[in-house]
């Protein structure tokens, strides 16, 4: 359950941003994150659920852009996103690829604030 | 309504105390290792062996890291090693936070290797940092050759993949090609050991290795 950790560390992101800011309600929290990042969007819903109560971000909705998965094929050096990995290449089936992209950590890009 | 724009790690001030914790270390000589693995897979076991093979030569130290009970430090404490032990009361990793405090109840003055073994966990420790130089990550036989595909980020954070058990290996029918195979996939750059603890084989590539990057860390902060 580390969505407990990152809801915590997420708060603390917000209520940093409040006073400096000066708004009283956040009403979306935009993040994004690798598809490989083993994070899993409902729990750190349930999670920052918990935890904002009573802060600014109660009831705040998290909208998450999830970073795809890219492989590089070592046979026909093309770079593909993927749905899945391990995968064979895409665009060659060769299985000789090589992870690129999608284990970005947990961002936090913007918020929309009252 | 307004749009804040932030764009930020949501772990930044993790990374920040990791980071200080990092200076620290720098500034003492301390080569740090986080060792992560599944509950069971052998942490504990290496780390005894590690300490027997390197004890004459270097300088050692160790953080358990628990959910609870001091089984792994007592294991430690035993071979005459300084030892802390971190319980996390259900936390499911170390975080940088609780290695600096741990800190203050180790010993480091001329420490050469400081080992901090997480909590059992293929998921949480690999996003972490507590300060170390590299992540070992230990995977062992009976856990499956599945691994790599199911949990990419730790193979893809970690430095050197052990694979433990190898004693075991027959009768748990692990596919060790196809293990070794995903784990690269992962992460081209991985060291990759085949050993045994129980028994000791394979064991000799591992403290090469350990010993190596101690001595390579030594002639970089002299």
């Amino acid at each position: 359950m580390h969505e407990m950790s990152l809801s915590a560390s997420l708060l603390a992101i917000v209520s940093d941003y409040a006073g400096r800011h000066h708004f009283s309600k956040v009403n979306t929290l935009r993040l994004s994150f690798g598809a490989l990042s083993c994070i899993e969007p409902r729990s750190l819903e349930l999670a920052f659920g918990v935890l904002s109560q009573g802060t600014p971000a109660q009831d705040a909705r998290l909208e998450f852009d999830i970073q795809p998965v890219v492989v590089k094929c070592l046979t026909c050096e093309r770079e593909s996103a993927s749905e899945e990995f391990p995968c064979p290449c895409p665009q060659c089936t060769s299985s000789e690829v090589i992870l690129m992209k999608g284990t970005e950590e947990l961002k936090l890009l913007e918020m929309d604030v009252d | 309504m307004v749009t804040i724009s932030v764009v930020k790690q949501v772990l930044d001030a993790n990374d920040r105390i990791a980071q200080e914790n990092r200076r620290l270390f720098d500034e003492k000589g301390i080569y740090v290792i986080n060792l992560m693995s599944s509950p069971g897979a052998g942490k504990t076991s290496l780390v005894e062996r590690t300490i027997e093979e390197l004890r004459q030569r270097y300088k050692l130290a160790v953080i358990e890291g628990d959910i609870q009970d001091t089984y792994d430090a007592e294991r430690v404490a035993a071979l005459g090693i300084p030892v802390v032990q971190i319980n996390t009361g259900g936390g499911c990793h170390i975080d940088a936070n609780m290695v600096r405090e741990a800190m203050a109840d180790l010993p480091l003055d001329g420490v050469d290797l400081l080992i901090v073994e997480n909590v059992g966990n293929l998921v949480c420790p690999a996003e972490f940092k507590v300060g170390e130089n590299d992540k070992i990550m230990i995977l062992s036989t009976p856990e499956g050759a599945d691994k790599p595909s199911k949990y990419p980020l730790m193979f893809h954070e970690s430095s050197v993949l052990l694979i433990n058990k190898m004693d075991l290996m027959t009768h748990v029918s692990f596919d060790l090609t196809k293990a070794r195979a995903d784990a690269l996939k992962c992460n081209p750059a991985l060291a990759i050991f085949e050993v045994s603890c129980k028994t000791g084989n394979g064991l000799d590539g591992w403290f090469a290795w350990i010993t190596e990057h101690i001595e390579r860390f030594k002639t970089r902060t002299a």
